[in-house]
């Protein structure tokens, strides 16, 4: 699609068009710029292993990290070592259907999950310095898009 | 506190926002000395980086004391004077412990963005917009430092702080593109933009052994600094053919290395500016790229095409068959700080890097908004302006 024809569909000027509109960032095709694989069909992208390589021995993932745990036997994981030193590939998937919502739940476990191994502790944002935020469908939809975005992405 | 935000589309103001608090262990709270504009900004400020919402703090080029310390802080004490790197590190990813620090996996907050965009996210950005993890900015009265072991650095007491400042971005991305753009002992170097970024890339070439360093631009001011400060040849490519001239200074090779140091709104004369511009606001084309183009074409064969100057996302009538058949590497980054920053506080304490010269305006962080007018315009002789918060 479009990136233009994409800006202004989701113009419908809400927080949950931003979100929208990040969750088709990854399948934006500009006019004469594109890729020559074929897309995944949703119920293979929902089946794909998702993976994150975290830089630490793969016994420092024996235990399920508790973000991942919290999502309990709906998802199965793989821990392998890395190729060339880069430490562990820690990878998950659910085991049957999964929504866009625990598609989501899931790349921020993933990114939580590594975070808590390598440095301890996840990043806190809020609250944080701002002035006033004028309430416009531009902003709006850049809220949407900030909110989802721990959740989005292609992993 | 005070604090500088943008508010919309080239619209700035000074608002009173709340103080910044400790969040995270590896956290400190900085009280702001110096704070000064950097040509990000602009691409910010003029809304090519749509990932900016109203309220937003923006700075990341700055120095301070450190005022508030987080529990898993080890190396940094209540009233240490700081320079800090403008990019955010974890100091613990495989990318931090390969020194490629604007890399981080573990700095962005918000990596659905840069993922979607550039297929995978990159660190996150002080003071920078959404896209790279919305912390607010530098030009304010404090702010919170994240992982502040890795990005701060305390700075030597002999380096006044109008020289240490600039280590925090402006120096340590020139040192960026003229490390990785693998600048070698007798090497010609050419630099494209006479800004503080390009301005320290010609001088941090000629430091590490370059033997030839010309400068272009078309802003006097700027280029009577490169000569000056940087001892560099500088070319002023209103009036010059530049590629014709290099090849003439150059016995017909073109520089080893070329470092574009202008960014995705380069300005060009003629009909291929008018295109780029036109193509850029029908959103055609994200980026201007006449400097990339120009740097590409005048390389000699072999050579290397750094770029500093930042881009963000599509570019169109881009000379790949040159870089494919003239055997050229061709690579950008943001600025790798904690890499370069002890270095660069070294040199500046020797007095062999100096950049006083850059602050060509100090003023109070009120003025701030009349600041970026100065240095976006680039009227009288504007290089950067530099805000006091606390005067
Ligand atoms: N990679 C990084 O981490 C990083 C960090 C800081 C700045 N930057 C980027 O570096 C670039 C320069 O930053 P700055 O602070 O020096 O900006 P600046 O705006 O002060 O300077 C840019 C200079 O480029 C000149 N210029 C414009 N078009 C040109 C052309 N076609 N050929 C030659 N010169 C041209 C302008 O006259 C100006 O002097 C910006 O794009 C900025 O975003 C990147
Ligand atoms: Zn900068
Ligand atoms: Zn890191």
């Amino acid at each position: 699609m479009d990136l233009d024809q994409l800006i202004s569909r989701a113009t419908g000027l809400t927080t949950g068009a931003g979100a929208a509109l990040l969750g088709r960032l990854q399948s934006v095709r500009l006019p004469g710029v594109g890729t020559a694989s074929a897309k995944d069909d949703p119920a293979t992208a929902a089946r794909r292993w998702r993976a994150v390589t975290v830089l630490a021995a793969p016994d420092r993932l024996a235990d399920l990290p508790s973000p991942l745990a919290a999502l309990g036997d709906r998802v199965e994981t793989r821990v392998r070592p890395a190729p060339g030193d880069k430490g562990t590939e820690l990878a998950a998937r659910f085991r049957g259907p999964a929504t866009d919502d625990d598609l989501g739940r899931l790349r921020q476990a993933l990114r939580e999950t590594k975070q808590l191994v390598e440095v301890g502790e996840v990043l806190r944002m809020d609250p944080r310095p701002h002035g006033e935020r004028a309430d416009t469908p531009g902003g709006r939809l850049l809220d949407g898009a900030v909110a989802a975005s721990r959740k989005e992405g292609l992993l | 506190m005070r604090a500088l935000t943008w508010t919309g589309v080239n619209q700035l103001s000074v608002e009173d926002v709340p103080e910044p608090q400790l969040l995270n262990d590896h956290d400190v709270i900085l009280k702001i000395t110096r704070t000064t504009t950097c040509g990000s900004d602009l691409h910010l400020l003029s809304g090519y980086i749509p990932f900016m919402r109203a309220g937003d703090v923006i700075g990341h080029e700055f120095m301070g004391e450190v005022v508030e310390v987080g529990s898993g802080v080890r190396n940094r004490r209540v009233g240490d004077r700081v320079v800090v790197a403008s990019f955010v590190s974890c100091g613990n990813c495989w990318y931090c412990r390969n020194e490629l620090y604007s890399l981080c996996d573990n700095s962005n907050p918000n990596p659905g963005i840069t993922e979607g965009l550039w297929g995978q996210a990159i660190g996150g950005c002080l003071g920078y917009s959404h896209a790279v993890g919305g912390y607010a900015g530098s030009h304010a009265e404090y702010m919170r430092v994240p992982f502040a072991d890795v990005g701060s650095f305390v700075v030597p007491d002999g380096v006044p702080d109008d020289r240490a400042l600039f280590a925090s971005d402006a120096a340590s991305t020139a040192f960026t593109g003229v490390d990785l753009g693998g600048v070698q002992p007798g090497d010609t170097v050419a630099v494209w933009g006479a800004g503080a970024v390009g301005q320290m890339a010609a001088r941090i070439s000629a430091l590490v052994g370059a033997e030839q360093v010309v400068v272009i631009d078309r802003l006097p001011e700027r280029l009577e600094q490169a000569r000056t400060h940087a001892g560099a040849d500088v070319i002023d490519y209103s009036s010059t053919d530049v590629a014709a001239e290099l090849r003439e200074r150059t016995g017909g090779r073109g520089p080893d290395v070329c470092i574009e140091a202008v960014g995705m709104e380069a300005h060009s004369p003629g009909p291929q500016g008018v295109y780029d511009q036109v193509k850029q606001q029908l959103r055609l084309q994200t980026d201007r790229t006449s400097a990339v183009r120009e740097a590409i074409m005048a390389c000699r064969k072999g050579g290397s095409v750094f770029t500093l100057g930042v881009f963000a996302a599509m570019v169109d009538k881009f000379p790949l068959g040159a870089v494919m058949n003239k055997g050229l590497t061709l690579r950008g980054a943001q600025v790798h700080g904690p890499r370069y920053i002890p270095r660069l506080l070294e040199w500046m304490e020797s007095g062999e890097l100096v950049t006083e010269h850059l602050a060509t305006h100090v003023m109070p962080l009120e003025e701030a908004p009349r600041g970026y007018e100065l240095f976006k315009e680039k009227q009288d002789g504007c290089v950067r302006a530099v805000f006091l918060p606390h005067g």
